[in-house]
């Protein structure tokens, strides 16, 4: 016990504030009931699979590629953001059924991020409530949607415009001749600026 | 019925030979040999060859 007040004691007042204000034994990810992630993602994928395999016999132009992301389908990702109504979660908003409207979450954006940054220097991340930068939520929502970035993935590369595909080989190409050029105006003065060349360039 | 005239001089482009697409076009008298000149390419920034180049890739 004493260990634990000591870790307590060593930690920054901003978390030491937010745990006397939110207790992890009430708030924190650890006591929030936990997903299971590999039945929600077989099913996911399964339904995935069946929706993105277009017939061979009706070319279906909307077949092509993947499907739009289901806001309102079950999500892992989403499953981890635990909002118990006894204890609402800080991070998340809250929606009050008495009047049917919104509440915004207690903590912005921004606060929670600074919150868990400084929560992983002081290894103690789990004591937060889910929230939307927890490390976790983040993992299983990127390995849920894949990197947005078109190319940036292994073996991925992007085409890119034609100059930007072309412009290495143009790039030596100019730099070939510029080296040859000196040389080349040697011989064009010393046959006659022009009178003896035969090398003319095509059009 | 005659042919009609052709005129007797003849635009020209001159490429420059540092390989960069950049050229001028001037006109020259149709009887004249190619042109050739040194010229100033804005894409390597210097004096470079500009030789004319051939239409059907026949020269003079």
């Amino acid at each position: 016990m004493s260990a634990a007040s000591s870790a307590v004691g060593n930690l920054p007042t901003r978390l030491r504030n937010f745990f006397a204000r939110y207790p992890p034994q009430k708030y924190s990810a650890l006591v929030a009931p936990q997903p299971t992630p590999r039945e929600a993602s077989q099913a996911e994928g399964t339904e995935a699979a069946e929706k993105s395999l277009p017939s061979p016999y009706t070319p279906n132009r909307d077949a092509k590629g993947t499907p739009k992301p289901d806001l309102e389908k079950y999500s892992f990702s989403r499953a981890l953001l635990h909002n118990d109504p006894n204890f609402p979660n800080p991070f998340l908003p809250q929606k009050i059924f008495r009047t049917g409207k919104w509440k915004g979450p207690r903590y912005g954006l921004r606060e929670q991020a600074d919150l868990v940054k400084l929560a992983q220097k002081y290894n103690v991340e789990p004591l937060l409530p889910p929230g939307p930068k927890s490390t976790p939520y983040k993992a299983a929502r990127l390995s849920e949607r894949g990197l947005a970035i078109k190319g940036t993935g292994i073996g991925q590369k992007v085409k890119g415009h034609k100059w930007e595909r072309t412009m290495e080989a143009r790039l030596e190409d100019r730099r070939k001749a510029m080296m040859e050029m000196p040389e080349m105006i040697r011989l064009w003065k010393q046959r006659g600026h022009g009178r003896g060349w035969r090398q003319w360039p095509k059009r | 019925m005659a042919k009609k005239a052709k005129s007797r001089t003849i635009p020209v482009r001159l490429i420059s030979m540092a390989m960069t697409g950049y050229y001028r076009t001037m006109i020259r008298p149709r009887a004249h040999r190619p042109l050739s000149m040194l010229k100033y390419d804005p894409v390597v920034k210097k004096k470079v060859l500009f030789l004319e180049a051939t239409k059907g890739g026949k020269a003079k």
